[in-house]
């Protein structure tokens, strides 16, 4: 594929599941809340929220690092870009199908934090500030098990490439084959974007976090790529447990697609009906709970592959 | 690309990292001096790997057990960065005239 | 892997990345600035290596320097608390020896490098060469592989000892901490 098209095929698919994602998160938050929308106000409401950021004045405070403000939601959205590059939607198109492409993943999204420290701490402010610290926390808690159990699923396959993973599970889905496997992906994976009972480097008790003094179009960058990272760490769930494209009588682009809007509405789902925790709390959580858990996941698995 | 290029590459690196290690004050940066040098290893070892032991597995290991060097030295240099921030209050070399409390 | 001029332009640009942001490390007026300035050199070493076709070392690399610089840049900002973030903060000692060393050092290695003779056997990787790297680590080299492992879980162990709080009746968090022996007022 050669780069342009490359480039407008990640823009395009993540733009359409960022779409997705607000458009689920809105339906989900006002079923939560017993209050029904109809079809018209739940599908234009991103373009409203879209045009509402854009004509908003930009803020400014005093003595911010600039170049760091105006990076950080460049450096998420590429992230998140760079994550779903390793993921292939049909057999043989994936951007960088690389023989590592489990690793890639994994690198472009542990970046996640400099990403998310940076906005805190540029805006030269306290509440973002604390909103970086606390996600440098979450994401060390909560990285280690997303790690353990993506990289469990190389086991079966034998292999760091996201293909041959996929194709591993054409008898069996990684989601039957290592039961602990998805939902602890799920859970970190909401850390990582740091989304329902995880959203505190941007919650509502530091009056926004990381984003407090962040607005308009800068503001609007942030809530994409924030939701395209979430689209991202769909997608390899999709591929890693629920087998990609693999499926009958529908094309693999189809399946591909059809898990992980299924999976964003579960994770979206699950993070309008849970309350968020103290911080401290998800630390030990992830440390205490989770941890042992991905590594009892390990442990099985290659067990069973022996 | 030549592993002459490499190596030259990796001494700027070093050189870079022995002039912080040597210069700065704050123990932290002392750190960031330390890493350079860490990384630059890091470089030479697969430049080795790559042009002169004709892709010999062992050279990867070599580069994995710096790897390994550098996360310990993080780990600890971190614990006693913290250990004496506690007991002194300090955060530079100068503060720490003697080890003694 | 010796892809002709696109691979010699990557290294160059990766080069430059890596020893100019090194440099950007000591010459910034910020902490975390200076923090992810060395992480950008990792992340080019790292991209040095993947054009190396060693995409794994590479790929860790990247991997393990993102978590650790956030945490260097938490460390600085703790214990430096410069919250502007663009003061200036030049703070060196025997600053004209480090020079010297510095230059010095890069002279002498690279002149080794350059002139030495060093046997010329490129690698010939067919396929990818995470495969025999894979073997070797859980193979002929599993011990050393396996001292690594001991050697860092009893690092961490060490690191925990040295920091952690822990009073007389529990965790710290449980106020169980012995209350500081003077109380510091603030000037």
């Amino acid at each position: 594929m050669n780069p342009a098209t490359a480039i407008l095929f990640t823009g395009g698919v993540l733009g359409a599941g960022v779409y997705i994602v607000s458009v689920l998160d809105r339906l989900l938050a006002g079923t939560a809340a017993g209050n029904r929308e109809g079809t018209a106000a739940l599908l234009l409401d991103p373009f409203r929220s879209v045009a509402l950021l854009m004509s908003q004045r930009r803020t400014v405070t005093e003595r911010p690092d600039r170049e760091a403000w105006a990076l950080a939601p460049a450096l998420l959205a590429g992230l998140a870009a760079v994550a779903f590059t390793a993921i292939p939607l049909t057999p043989g198109l994936a951007i960088a199908d690389v023989p590592v492409g489990i690793v890639l993943f994994g690198a472009a999204l542990v970046q996640v934090m400099v990403a998310v420290f940076l906005h805190g701490w540029s805006s030269n402010s306290i509440f973002p500030l604390i909103g970086g610290y606390r996600f440098a926390a979450l994401a060390l808690s909560v990285g280690i098990p997303f790690s353990l159990v993506l990289i469990t699923t190389a086991i079966p396959a034998e292999s760091l490439s996201v293909g041959v993973i996929i194709s591993s599970q054409a008898e069996l889905w990684n989601v039957l084959r290592q039961p602990l496997g998805l939902p602890i992906y799920l859970l970190t994976a909401l850390g990582f974007a740091f989304w329902g009972p995880f959203q505190h480097p941007d919650a509502a008790d530091l009056a926004g976090g990381s984003q407090t003094e962040t607005s308009g179009t800068a503001l609007l960058a942030w809530r994409t790529a924030r939701a395209a990272l979430l689209v991202s760490a769909a997608a390899m769930g999709s591929a890693a447990f629920l087998g990609g494209p693999l499926g009958p009588w529908l094309p693999g682009w189809a399946w591909s697609i059809l898990k992980t809007v299924a999976l964003l509405a579960v994770m979206i789902w699950f993070g309008h009906r849970t309350a968020r925790p103290r911080m401290e709390n998800v630390v030990k959580f992830g440390w205490l709970v989770l941890l042992p858990l991905a590594l009892v996941d390990v442990f099985v698995s290659g067990a069973l592959t022996l | 690309m030549s592993l002459e290029a490499l190596l030259v590459v990796a001494a700027a690196i070093f050189g870079v990292g022995i002039y912080g290690a040597l210069s700065q004050q704050s123990f932290v940066m002392i750190m960031m001096g330390l890493e350079l040098m860490l990384n630059a290893t890091i470089l030479a070892v697969a430049a080795f790997w790559w042009g002169s032991t004709g892709g010999n597995p062992e050279g990867q290991l070599l580069v994995i057990v710096v790897m390994t060097a550098m996360a310990i030295e993080a780990a600890i240099g971190f614990a006693l960065v913290a250990n004496v921030y506690r007991a002194r209050k300090a955060d530079i070399t100068e503060k720490l005239k003697r080890l003694r409390n | 892997m010796s892809g002709g001029w696109p691979t010699d332009v990557l290294f160059w640009a990766f080069s430059a990345m890596a020893v100019i942001s090194a440099i950007l490390v000591f010459v910034t007026d910020s902490m975390v600035r200076a923090a992810y300035w060395l992480m950008a050199s990792f992340v080019a070493v790292g991209a040095i290596l993947v054009t190396l076709n060693a995409q794994f070392l590479g790929l860790i690399l990247i991997l393990m320097m993102a978590g650790e610089m956030t945490i260097m840049a938490i460390f600085m900002v703790m214990f430096m608390m410069n919250p502007a973030g663009l003061n200036p903060m030049l703070m060196v000692h025997q600053h004209r020896t480090a020079i010297l060393s510095g230059v010095g050092s890069f002279l002498a290695l690279a002149t080794v490098g350059l002139f030495a003779e060093f046997p010329d056997r490129p690698a010939a990787i067919v396929g990818p060469a995470i495969v025999p790297l894979g073997q070797e680590l859980l193979g002929t080299s599993m011990l050393v592989f396996e001292s690594a492992g001991v050697a860092l879980l009893a690092v961490m162990i060490g690191a925990i000892a040295l920091v952690s709080h822990r009073g007389r009746y529990g965790d710290a968090e449980q106020g169980s901490e012995e209350p500081p022996l003077e109380v510091e007022t603030s000037q």
